[in-house]
């Protein structure tokens, strides 16, 4: 079948982002908009937009029924969901095909099966993939500790019920273990109200690395390489980049290998991310599975030179996949920088503010994912990506100094945004040299600490401030020193 | 001529520094010293830093100046050293201080008749003497008379209560 008109269930970067392929491929689009988001960025390149309603603003945006209607009423026969709100919910793509719309994401039971994190993991071990060696308390408590102590140290104890982590013990050393268990126990008790553990072999100093695969509707299945997303704070990841640094062939060859070997069994089909962690030892664990499009899609268009999104849909209207495994090329370097509201110096809180003035950055090599347009409010109501900015290279070290001007040249004035931190981040000695993993920001917090402004800076700044500061009756007053001549004598 | 202070230039713990800032035909004079600063379109400039042109970009937002230099956001803060922040208490006469300091000379006393602009008192902060004003014409209600005496932010430093006007009476 051929999609003539797309409702993309998504706002800000990633609705401009998939209205733009479609336009490209001759297929009109749809897209959403909500009072608390008027300044969208999609709404002015898409062909017709439809007003959601709902407080907070997000519930709108995950009323399946709401937007699976506004979808039909506005001529639609496709839905994009694009990441995050219903793009992983089974029920919304059930219900999306059952409306009769072609749903661009995999089968409504693989995202089932995938979402499942028990599940999926079990999936992963029943195909030979490898997961972090594990044992759970609840299927024999009298020999768990035995258990755990055979996965070998370091060993991670938490709570079975537990998370963000609550009741989260490392043992290093054998003998502190039956210490450690009853510590774990003690406060999963008080946390969750469930005392059962789990013991999972701790991976000290991991990379995150992720394989993105696709699959069409025949049963071909490839992946597209591998991307490392290290860079993290507070489980969100800030710089993702492709490939992987530190990757060698063999082991890069079975990370993908695996990946497509999981995604085939499972029946995939559309854009997948296999999520795995690599240790310093070259051993690597399955995470997840995700089923969507990711936000840092992106550096493996770069390094490719393909559009995902062009395949998404292709895939959707049951085309096989545009290239066979052997044909995918892999160029250079690319790397991403997630733009975000917030200050990144004070602990990462968000903020929010207007949007003064935006430019992008210009240049070879350069792509700029604006999720907003000068003008916009930044609120609370929505998450704090306000833009994607990534650089493309021969090399990991071009696609870098190409990243560190474009940042520099990235101007984004009224809301605190992190763009000098990114700037530093990938500035750093230890990032130049891939020494990446998931500890890397706690690590080199020092050094990654903000630099006072010299002295020519702050006369600069200082300067350009009074320069266009609308003149106030209050500057009219008397230079201080100059009034209080007659009264110190 | 403008007070100004710059967020985060000051280490943890200490209040930004304010420093006076005035606009010349050539660009601007900071504490004293010239800049030169040309205007290469809206809200942006050029001007020497460390010895290299950069470019410098900005944008207003209320008593906020947001302002870009080489790839890294700084806001830019006007500090109107006679007036509190907020218009209920500038309407009502209320001049409160706007950043902690001491009174080091009273120019008014209580129960006189005052128009907007006269000098009630002068107040040292952070190494800045600064005239505290009358920001209504009105009658002086209360003032911080003692030389010497230090106050937080946010202390009420002069009343001015309005006066009904000529035509009223």
């Amino acid at each position: 079948m051929t999609i003539r008109r797309l409702f993309v269930a998504n706002r800000a970067e990633i609705a401009l982002r998939i209205v733009r392929t479609a336009r490209r491929m001759g297929i009109e689009t749809v897209v959403p908009w909500h009072a608390a988001d008027r300044h969208g960025p999609a709404q002015a390149v898409a062909d017709a937009r439809v007003e959601l309603f709902g407080e907070p603003p997000v519930a709108a945006f995950l009323d399946a029924a709401a937007l699976i209607s506004a979808a039909l009423q506005s001529g639609c026969d496709a839905i994009h969901p694009g990441y995050g709100f219903l793009s992983e919910n089974a029920g919304f793509a059930r219900a999306v095909a059952q409306a009769g719309l072609v749903f661009v994401g995999p089968p409504a039971a693989v995202i089932e099966l995938m979402g499942d994190k028990i599940a999926a993991r079990g999936f992963a071990i029943r195909h030979g993939i490898p997961v972090t060696p594990s044992a759970d308390e609840t299927t024999d408590p009298a020999s768990f500790a035995e258990r755990a102590r055979a996965l070998g140290f370091p060993l991670l104890i938490k709570g079975a019920a537990g998370g963000g982590g609550k009741g989260m013990q490392i043992v290093r050393d054998p003998s502190t273990l039956a210490d450690a268990i009853a510590g774990a126990r003690d406060e999963s008790q008080r946390y969750f109200g469930d005392g059962r553990l789990f013991a999972e072999r701790f991976v000290e100093r991991p990379r995150h690395v992720e394989v993105q695969v696709f699959g069409d509707t025949q049963g071909n299945l490839i992946h597209l390489g591998e991307r490392e997303c290290s860079i993290q704070r507070r489980f969100q990841k800030l710089v993702e980049e492709s490939p992987a640094p530190a990757l060698d062939r063999t082991l890069r060859g079975s990370l993908c290998e695996a990946a497509v070997r999981l995604a085939s069994a499972a029946g995939y089909v559309n854009a997948g991310t296999v999520e795995c962690i690599v240790a310093p030892d070259g051993a690597f664990y399955f995470l997840e599975m995700n089923t969507r499009l990711q936000v840092e899609h992106p550096v493996t268009e770069m390094v490719t030179g393909l559009d995902l999104v062009e395949w998404q849909l292709r895939v959707a209207q049951g085309e096989p996949l545009p290239l066979a495994q052997s044909a995918v090329r892999h160029a250079g370097h690319a790397i991403e920088c997630r733009l975000l509201a917030e200050d990144a110096d004070a602990g990462f809180v968000p903020d929010t503010g207007r949007v003064l003035k935006l430019q992008a950055p210009q240049g070879p090599g350069l792509r700029f994912e604006a999720g907003v347009t000068e003008g916009a409010p930044v609120t609370v109501a929505f998450d704090s990506l306000l833009g994607k900015l990534v650089a493309h290279g021969a090399s990991r070290e071009l696609a870098i100094s190409r990243m560190r001007a474009a940042l520099a040249d990235t101007v984004m004035l009224g809301v605190t945004v992190n763009h000098h931190f990114l700037s530093r981040v990938i500035g750093h000695p230890a990032f130049g040299r891939g020494e990446t993993d998931t500890g890397f920001l706690e690590r080199h917090a020092a050094e990654l600490a903000p630099p006072p402004p010299t002295d020519d800076e702050r006369r600069a700044l200082l300067a350009a401030a009074a320069a266009v500061f609308p003149d106030s009756a209050r500057d009219a007053i008397p230079e201080p020193y100059a009034s209080m001549g007659a009264w110190r004598n | 001529m403008k007070h100004l202070s710059i967020d985060r230039s000051a280490p943890p713990g200490e209040r930004p520094a304010v420093h006076r800032v005035s606009a010349t035909p050539t660009g601007a004079r900071v504490d004293g010293l010239p800049v030169v600063l040309q205007r290469t379109g809206p809200g942006e400039y050029t001007t020497r830093v460390d010895g290299r042109s950069e470019r410098v970009h900005t944008a207003v937002g209320g008593d906020t100046v947001h302002v870009q230099l080489r790839g890294r956001a700084w806001r830019i803060e006007r500090i109107d050293p006679t007036l509190a922040t907020g218009g209920a208490s500038e309407a009502q006469g209320r001049s409160l201080a706007p950043m902690p300091g001491v009174v080091t000379a009273v120019l008014a006393a209580a129960g006189k008749l005052v128009s907007r602009g006269d000098a009630l008192l002068v107040i040292e902060s952070m190494k800045l003497q600064t005239t505290i004003v009358a920001a209504i014409d009105g009658e002086l209600l209360e003032i911080a008379s003692v030389v010497g005496a230090s106050f937080e932010r946010g202390t009420l430093l002069a009343h001015v209560h309005p006066q009904a006007d000529g035509a009223m009476r």
